[in-house]
């Protein structure tokens, strides 16, 4: 069925769209493939901006920001989320609800300006923390428009970053964007102007920020609870079991069904949060196949997210389709099942 | 019904304006739709492509390498395309191929520049398109006329879009 409030957009114009239906205020960023068009997009409609020096400024003006009150976010990509890491390491540490959309190019370092998954363990380990980040892996238009929005509420929310992990071929993809409108997401100074508050981001003694972490580990698991999101398909009598993430869960997901129509007990979990992972559903499929297959753009980031999050007891075996820097069709996804 | 068309040019030639506006005609013929671009990073002269899809359905993946139409606009494209252009597949008649080079004499004859050889070729495929009722012709020309109208060589673009249409008419029959 085809609804009337269908759009005709590009990736980058869902990712904006989110963002505003969300109540976003403010963006700071700095321009850089494939996701300079979530920042020209943004300016376009008229909304506040700064573009700063770098991607390291840039973050850093969310930062300051969000103390204020204010819903900011930035986006980035590649060697610019690189830098931005640095800020998003700042904000996890000082529990900032940072928003930033990430678009996925190919690395290392200038890689290609196109398309990958190796952002992965970057987005969700990149600073000298403990990854206690919210990542959000959206496998469709409709999904990035709404992880948009929703990476705003929970960033406010639960007080971590919040990072939208996309890629160069969604963000420019255009297609159709067929969603009921978000709730705006409510936000408030972090500190008020009268108020004195050592609020730190350097602890003295080793004791004191080792109890801080613990706090934070302890928050972040009970974010958890409800923060972790999957798609499951088809898991109930699953033999083999797909993991796959973004548009090549997408991708997994169309897989599974042309499986099934053959008969093959095939299934799918398809991370939404790459952090925190949900765990729970994830071992439960994980003990019921016989085999797993994890599929992506990358040399196994995703198989070491998901790898180390399993239950230790669970002794399912493991098979790759790893790609790096290019997509993952279908028909490979198909293919590769057969080929077991 | 899932129709995949691959436009494959050089960066400059109007490669992602034919599809912006091929993929808009679908859309408004209540068609599901995916276009990504694809390019490197090259202000100009690089390899250009649009995949574009359209279905009766959702579209669960931006890119493809099976195309049912390739078009082909210069050679650095036909090099890059080359992994979809399978010799087999055009045998079988899965794979249309719409080259340039195969319109030669027609662009000559109609003395057709090239700014207007894309809008050439979208004249060739609002007319397929047409007949296989993926989209309309005359909204393909109303939206190529709504895009690029008001901008110099709207006269030789006009002319180029209806000989392209022509050209693929005499073909068929």
């Amino acid at each position: 069925m085809i609804s009337n409030n269908r759009q005709f957009v590009t990736g980058a114009e869902a990712a904006v769209q989110g963002a505003l239906d969300a109540g976003a205020e403010m963006m700071y960023g700095y321009p850089i493939t494939p996701a300079t068009e979530v920042f020209t997009i943004w300016i376009k409609k008229g909304q506040k901006y700064l573009q700063t020096e770098d991607e390291i400024a840039a973050g850093f003006g969310v930062c300051g920001a969000v103390i204020a009150g204010q819903k900011a976010f930035t986006c980035s990509a590649g060697p610019g989320h690189i830098l931005m890491q640095d800020a998003i390491s700042m904000a996890e540490g000082m529990r900032l609800p940072f928003v930033a959309v990430i678009g996925q190019r190919g690395g290392p370092s200038s890689g290609t300006v196109i398309y990958s998954q190796q952002e992965v363990i970057l987005s969700c380990f990149g600073g000298n923390g403990e990854g206690h980040r919210l990542v959000y892996s959206p496998s469709n238009l409709d999904e990035l428009y709404r992880l948009t929005a929703l990476a705003f509420h929970e960033a406010w929310q639960y007080k971590f970053p919040a990072i939208v992990l996309t890629d160069g071929y969604l963000l420019k993809t255009k297609g159709i964007l067929d969603e009921t409108k978000a709730e705006p997401a409510k936000a408030h100074p972090l500190i008020n102007e009268e108020t004195f508050r050592h609020w730190r981001n350097i602890y003295n003694f080793e004791e004191e920020l080792r109890d801080e972490v613990l706090k934070m580990e302890n928050d972040f698991a009970a974010a958890a609870k409800e923060a972790a999101r999957a798609e499951e398909v088809q898991t109930d009598d699953v033999e083999i079991l797909l993991v796959a993430h973004g548009i090549v869960g997408a991708a997994a997901k169309e897989a599974v069904d042309i499986l099934r129509g053959q008969g093959i007990k095939v299934g799918l979990f398809r991370p939404i949060t790459l952090r925190p992972l949900a765990k729970e559903k994830l071992d439960k499929a994980a003990a019921k196949a016989k085999k797993i297959i994890v599929i992506e753009s990358s040399l196994g980031q995703l198989a070491r997210l998901v790898r180390d999050q399993l239950a230790p007891e669970i002794s399912t075996p493991f098979d790759y389709l790893q790609k790096p820097a290019v997509g993952i069709e279908v028909e490979e996804i198909v293919n590769f099942v057969y080929g077991i | 019904m899932l129709f995949k068309i691959l436009i494959a040019g050089d960066g400059g030639q109007g490669v992602q304006t034919m599809a912006e506006i091929i993929s808009k005609a679908a859309f408004q013929n209540n068609k599901h739709v995916s276009f990504v671009p694809n390019y490197g990073l090259e202000q100009r002269g690089g390899a250009s492509l649009a995949f574009i899809q359209i279905s009766d359905r959702d579209i669960v993946y931006p890119k493809f390498s099976k195309p049912d139409i390739l078009v082909l606009m210069s050679e650095q494209a036909r090099e890059r395309a080359k992994l979809y252009c399978d010799e087999l597949r055009i045998e079988n008649k899965e794979l249309r191929v719409y080259n340039l080079n195969d319109f030669a004499a027609t662009i000559e004859a109609q003395n057709i520049k090239p700014f207007s050889h894309n809008i050439f070729l979208l004249g060739v495929l609002a007319l397929v398109l047409g007949q296989k009722e993926i989209c309309e012709k005359e909204k393909v020309f109303e939206l190529l006329e709504k895009k690029i109208s008001q901008k110099p060589g709207w006269e030789d673009n006009k002319k180029a879009f209806a000989a392209g249409e022509d050209c693929f008419l005499m073909a068929s029959r």
